[in-house]
């Protein structure tokens, strides 16, 4: 298709118009996952473990099963020994002859109402016995104890390296960084650490299942990737993934927390055990020690520079926890390494990226996935070394940042950099010729790129005999406003009003295929496919009207609702009760798919994403007090330079930018699932604490514009690099305020109070 | 067990239901009468998103049981405006983008409710607006938006402006 003629016409695309879904949502009609009930609905409730290592004895299920109102127990004895994965397939749906974190799930069960289902977890018996356990992820490294004993007989993609409790090993190399050290003005070496963050959506986890007369089952279910839970329920369910239909009904809020299966599978599983409708939902304390939050990780890095404090080399290594299951965590562990180059001219590099497991809770894709942790150290790292030469920090930057055609970390060609622009902004915005306005108060800024995400995105999209739009895609609304995005890309592209363009409901029976709302991609690439789709449909109307007046279709346009050719006009609704009287109606298949870059294969080692596609370039900035006694911090200010490309919708883009630098902030400085011997001490909503509306400061946001090749109008992605770089920030600015400075997340005040007394002894 | 007849008033509507003791109002509006938006989360008052109006002030519904709400006027999302007839508030949280995922908002929505009531004749701070809401988690916005549509909403009702979901308003 030729989706390149079309030019953002400004009436629909790039407006600040209200999104599609809003009024459904501040008056309760919208329908979440958990919202959804079906009629003779059982309830599904979870039997976790509460111990972290451990045998399992036994299970003794008959005093459950025999409490009225309960309909089914199930054990892993009683389902076939599938173990799913991305990466490795390693995750049963109930612990096989051992536990192996403090979540884990053992049985499931289904019952007339919630509370019975309850009485019937506290009535099985379990007996468990307690085996040695790892939690340190280096420690792990060292193979005393396997959490997978059986690694060399589980399934894996071939590119990963594996050793026992290394599920993989990825690396960037370039250039000579042992040369580059030795000739090196000065050599900084330092270690960080950061901690598990839970993604924090408002609606937990949750799944009605159900099974037609013909053996079909159908999942209405909070999923950011409806196909892949398809895919994932298919295997372990033994059937063909078209039998497996999967609806997204609404979903409140996912951050890369609902991409992979969650509790479909258990309502699956109970529904066909008791031949009717379940749910299951999950609870905030399941929420906190098994769902899929960020990875923790460790990362060393070794950075050498000139007297000027020009980059030399670098050799960094990043150790991801996983937790019990691989999951994400050998992506992450991959990714890392392109943020741990940052936006540098490095010099050289020698990268290593470690995913490792432990007895802890299975960790997963929250967000601009290992984003944070990598920019965290570098960032850090980029101030250390300014302050110790004596040079501005946003100076060491800009003497550092890579250039248009520069060549990135895999050796493909850069284009569209903009983190000049964005640290310039960002660093002007926040006042930085004044860093030290006062006796505990100071600013810092961290600087980052990230890509979109590729994938292959369809729509189809019907025109209507109103003269409206449908759209139909398989990307699921997560609240980011994408959808809207993409409707106003289309609603442009067909001389349509936003008003004009109806979005059908996600059901994977009948949407087309989307890699699915992941890695900033959304809005970018249903964008795409739904150029793709306006091309073809113009063509069609054109055909249609050209046959209407026996003209060519030479000269055509499609403008303000109707098809024109020199003194001739006819709607486009006229055309569409046409072509149903004729022609079966209007409608076309949009795909889209973005090709990565040509790189270098010989800088890469069992890299799993190899290259970015269409990166963004950005900066934050940000000031903050903090008090000397208590290690209290109160950001006064935040700033961020983002590049969008081009801003589909600017308030939605705003909404990201805002909500992102707000996780980030609860990551910098208060949120971690605290683990002590291996159990989860804040397994609630009072103890894991999340920002409020007092702890998130005004953010200014700067929409930079340096217009991707790739993307609708020239769009890149956004939703993810918001929440890359507050952990840097807060902490370059902390040290710019008080000479602390913190080297692992999150920074309590606790932690920043002990770093001050240390200081003045 | 033993279910006993309550009567509760709901958005003005008179509702009598045999319930259990324990069951709190968030069962109840829920899980009886199918009332959804009112929405569910962490279930011990934390997060927010289950907030009813009790009287016209705001509490979490997650705690209240449902017998204690007997004699007293509950108001839920689905007694404010209706999509024609939007309150000035779900207005202004559209007109201001300050809808995301939206979980959270009804309860956001019916918080700032209570909380203007509470304050008649007055325009509060960005910063009062904060203290206000500081009760309900929003994960998706940063609050921003939400503290802008609140303030939007607290100012048009002095002026006596009103907002619908209009162009001019959303341009």
């Amino acid at each position: 298709m030729n989706a390149e003629a079309f030019r953002a016409t400004g009436r629909v695309a790039g407006k600040r118009l209200p999104r599609m879904d809003g009024v459904g949502k501040v008056v309760g009609k919208h329908v979440y996952a958990a919202d959804f009930t079906l009629p003779g609905m059982l309830y599904g409730r979870i039997l976790r473990s509460k111990k972290p290592h451990a045998r399992i004895v036994k299970i003794d299920a008959s005093r459950a099963k025999a409490i009225p109102g309960v309909r089914a127990v199930i054990t892993a004895a009683d389902i076939p020994a599938v173990r799913y994965g991305q990466a490795v397939r390693d995750a049963p749906v109930f612990a096989l002859d051992r536990v192996l974190f403090y979540g884990h799930a053992i049985a499931a069960v289904a019952a007339t109402t919630l509370e019975i289902a309850e009485q019937a977890l506290a009535a099985i018996d379990v007996e468990l016995e307690e085996l040695p356990a790892v939690y340190d992820p280096e420690e792990a490294l060292a193979n005393a104890v396997l959490v997978h004993p059986d690694w060399q007989d589980l399934k894996a993609l071939p590119i990963l390296v594996r050793d026992g409790n290394m599920a993989a090993c990825a690396k960037i190399k370039s250039g000579d960084v042992d040369a580059a050290f030795a000739k090196a003005y000065r050599v900084y070496e330092h270690s960080f650490k950061t901690a598990i963050q839970h993604p924090g959506y408002t609606e937990p986890r949750a799944s009605v299942a159900d099974w037609d007369a013909n053996g079909n089952v159908t999942v209405w279910t909070n999923t950011q990737l409806p196909f892949d839970t398809q895919n994932t329920l298919a295997e372990i369910l033994d059937l063909p993934s078209a039998r497996v239909r999967v609806i997204v009904p609404g979903i409140g809020g996912g951050f890369g927390g609902k991409l992979r299966i969650g509790v479909e599978h258990y309502a699956a599983l109970l529904a066909r055990k008791t031949a009717r409708p379940v749910r299951v939902l999950s609870t905030s304390e399941e929420e906190l020690t098994a769902a899929t939050p960020r990875q923790s990780a460790v990362v060393h890095l070794k950075t050498a520079v000139d007297r000027e404090g020009k980059l030399l080399g670098r050799q960094g290594r990043i150790i991801v926890d996983c937790g019990a299951f691989a999951g994400s965590g050998p992506g992450t562990a991959a990714v890392s390494l392109q943020v741990l180059a940052g936006p540098y001219r490095n010099g050289s590099l020698a990268l290593e990226g470690v995913a490792v497991y432990t007895n802890k809770v299975p960790a997963g894709s929250f967000r601009a996935p290992a984003g944070p942790m990598a920019n965290f150290a570098v960032e850090s790292q980029m101030d250390i070394i300014a302050d110790d030469l004596g040079i501005d920090p946003l100076e060491l930057r800009l003497r550092n940042i890579v250039h248009e055609g520069d060549l990135g970390p895999s050796g493909e060609v850069l284009k569209a950099v903009s983190i000049e622009e964005c640290l310039r902004k960002a660093a002007e915005a926040i006042g930085w010729h004044d860093r030290k306005p006062a006796p505990g108060r100071g600013k810092g800024i961290a600087c980052s790129w990230w890509m979109t995400t590729g994938g292959s995105s369809g729509v189809y999209v019907k025109i209507n005999p109103d003269g409206t739009a449908t759209l139909v895609s398989g990307a699921v609304e997560l609240g980011t406003g994408a959808i809207t995005g993409a409707s106003q890309v289309l609603a442009d592209a067909l001389s349509l009003d936003l008003s004009d363009i109806n979005v059908a409901g996600v059901d994977t029976q009948t949407s087309p295929f989307d890699y699915g709302a992941q890695g900033s991609r959304t809005a970018f690439s249903v964008g795409n496919a739904c150029l793709a789709a306006a091309a073809d449909l113009r063509q069609q109307l054109f055909d249609l009207a050209a046959q209407q007046w026996n003209i060519g279709t030479e000269g055509m346009e499609l403008r303000d609702k109707q098809v024109i050719a020199g003194n001739k006009a006819i709607t486009i609704a006229e055309l569409a009760r046409i072509s149903r009287l004729s022609g079966g109606g209007l409608i076309a298949h949009g795909t889209a798919i973005s090709p990565p870059p040509a790189y270098d294969p010989g800088k890469l080692e069992n890299h799993l994403l190899p290259v970015w596609n269409t990166p963004s370039f950005h900066a934050q900035a940000v000031d903050l007090s903090v008090d000397s006694e208590t290690g209290t911090v109160s950001i006064n200010r935040y700033v961020v330079a983002q590049d969008v490309g081009f801003a589909i919708n600017p308030t939605y883009i705003e909404g990201q930018i805002e909500g992102g630098v707000s996780q980030g902030i609860g990551q910098a400085l208060s949120e971690e699932i605290v683990y002590q011997d291996g159990r989860v001490m804040n397994a609630n909503l009072t103890d894991y604490k999340m920002p409020t509306a007092l702890d998130v400061p005004e953010i200014t946001c700067i929409l930079v514009q340096c217009a991707s090749a790739a993307g609708p109008f020239g769009a890149k992605g956004v939703g993810e690099p918001p929440c890359i770089h507050p952990p840097a920030a807060i902490a370059n600015a902390i040290a710019s305020a008080t000479g602390a400075r913190l080297y692992s997340l999150p920074m309590t005040a606790e932690k920043i109070v002990k770093e001050l007394r240390t200081a003045r002894e | 067990m033993s279910r006993k007849l309550l009567e509760l008033t709901i958005n003005g509507e008179k509702h009598q239901l045999l319930a259990e003791p324990h069951w709190t109002l968030l069962q109840v509006l829920r899980g009886q009468i199918g009332m959804m938006g009112t929405k569910e989360n962490c279930l011990e008052a934390e997060c927010g998103v289950c907030t009813v109006l009790l009287d016209g002030h705001a509490v979490n519904s997650c705690l209240l049981l449902a017998g204690q709400a007997e004699g007293h006027e509950i108001t839920t999302i689905e007694g404010l405006g209706q999509p024609e007839n939007l309150d000035p508030l779900q207005a202004a949280f559209i007109a201001c983008g300050a809808v995301q995922c939206g979980y959270c908002i009804p309860g956001m929505i019916l918080t700032a409710k209570s909380y203007l009531d509470e304050n008649p004749g007055y325009v509060p701070s960005r910063q009062e607006i904060r203290e206000a809401i500081a009760g309900t988690l929003c994960r998706c916005t940063g609050y921003s938006k939400i503290v802008d549509a609140i303030s939007q909403a607290a100012q048009d009702r002095l002026t006596g402006n009103t907002l619908t979901e209009s162009k001019e308003t959303a341009a």
